[in-house]
């Protein structure tokens, strides 16, 4: 269990702390996760991913949860208070983080406004239609930034990985 | 992600309800809007996406915050305390209930987690953990240890007198150890259900052998909710050359290396 926090804990919280409203929710938030990625840990499958995604992923799947069920409450910052990430150079990215760094890579290549509409969804939590209020845009010019960005960064992904392999084999 | 993705093309309705599951998670009306649609093709570029947005997440998380340090003792205590439920059998028939694993220092594990499959490894070793309470057939349980070692000659028994502390008011607690083999069982009749996540109770020896303002962790354990009784393995973190006194108190979950000694539930003294 210790290795388990070792090695998780720092990510599962940055994620936690960004996607709750508070620390107190941060870490229920965290407490859940960890008890989701021991339930779901025989489902993991090596092939389709680091380890490290999956454990993004499971702790994702539950901050959305816990979003959506405090969804009438005020939003977490004011949109003011949204500061820009600091996204991950992907040169300098350990073996464990390798999708992150083709995730990094592949957000390089996106237009400006799918990078921001993609952050402010998956980095603060802000659901299509506050991004469009946010960004006084369409929420279905939102949805459209928001599917291309995700998309193309989804092919680079498996461009990526199919090279890596490609080039493992050969 | 090594797969090249789904042959079939989601239409856009589709994608936009894919999108907005991996983003913001669907209504009750839109998971339902969702599964009447093609599942097969649905749930692949669901994974993608899905794998997709965790790898952002990743890549914007930068250098990860670290999770403080009382955060994480309670998730260890909570998380302790759900595997072991989880880890006890059903249906046992005496009142000896599971308890908290004994928390130990950090030992390595032979680098689990140094590849991508530690994570199932990991997972696994934790239910793979020695259950606390065995079922027939199985392992002893504690209280069958309890019986066993009463039977062995050289066996000490030791009465704990219990305090003023509210924990323990009217209850009554017991030691058995055995110096020959260092296995011991505490047993606890009435002692008052604690909230793992708050706090935990913490077993102590002391040696005549140590400085007494140091006694031996004997690990920490709790009483579930409704519990009439429980009896308690004792591990010893270092060797006990004689003991003289056996002590509980309540600590922060995960338990002390020092204890304050605010808190003390019962002590007894040996001989």
């Amino acid at each position: 269990m210790r290795e388990c926090m070792d090695r998780y804990g720092a990510l599962v919280w940055s994620l936690a702390r960004r996607l709750s409203r508070t620390a107190s929710d941060a870490e229920d938030a965290a407490q859940e996760i960890f008890l989701d990625i021991w339930r779901s840990a025989a489902r993991y499958d090596a092939s389709r991913g680091s380890d490290t995604v999956f454990v993004a992923t499971i702790a994702r799947r539950r901050l959305i949860d816990r979003l959506r069920k405090k969804s009438g409450e005020p939003p977490m910052e004011p949109p003011e208070a949204l500061e820009s990430i600091a996204w991950s150079d992907p040169a300098s990215e350990p073996a464990t983080a390798i999708d992150a760094a083709h995730a990094a890579r592949a957000l390089e290549e996106l237009r400006p406004e799918q990078r921001q509409v993609l952050e402010l969804g998956l980095m603060h939590g802000l659901s299509q239609s506050e991004i469009a209020s946010r960004l006084r845009m369409p929420l279905g010019t939102v949805k459209s930034l928001m599917r291309r960005g995700l998309l193309r960064v989804r092919e680079h992904m498996n461009i990526e990985i199919e090279g890596v392999a490609g080039r493992a084999d050969g | 992600m090594a797969e090249t993705g789904p042959q079939k093309e989601p239409d856009e309705a589709m994608l936009d309800l894919l999108i907005k599951q991996v983003t913001e998670g669907l209504s009750p009306e839109e998971q339902r809007e969702l599964d009447v649609l093609d599942n097969e093709v649905a749930s692949a570029y669901a994974r993608d996406l899905e794998h997709a947005a965790a790898a952002i997440s990743i890549a914007g998380t930068g250098q990860p915050e670290p999770m403080p340090a009382g955060v994480r003792s309670r998730i260890e205590a909570q998380l302790r305390a759900a595997v072991a439920t989880a880890a006890a059998p059903s249906g046992r028939s005496s009142t000896v209930r599971a308890i908290g694993r004994v928390p130990r220092p950090a030992r390595t594990t032979g680098g689990w987690w140094a590849a991508a499959a530690c994570l199932v490894l990991a997972v696994l070793g934790w239910l793979r953990a020695p259950p606390l309470v065995h079922g027939p057939g199985a392992a002893p349980t504690p209280a069958q240890q309890r019986d066993a070692l009463l039977a062995r000659p050289g066996t000490l028994q030791i009465q704990l007198e219990t305090t003023a502390e509210p924990a323990a008011a009217g209850s009554k607690a017991d030691v058995v150890w055995d110096p020959r083999t260092q296995q011991g069982v505490a047993r606890f009749v009435g002692l008052k259900p604690n909230d793992p996540s708050q706090h935990q109770y913490q077993l102590w020896i002391f040696d005549g052998d140590r400085d007494q303002r140091y006694p031996i962790d004997g690990g920490v354990f709790d009483v579930p909710p409704n519990a009439d009784q429980v009896v308690v393995p004792i591990h010893a973190e270092l060797r006990v050359h004689a003991a003289k006194a056996f002590a509980v108190t309540i600590e922060k979950p995960g338990g002390v290396v020092v204890s304050g000694r605010e808190h003390v539930v019962a002590i007894g003294k040996a001989g």
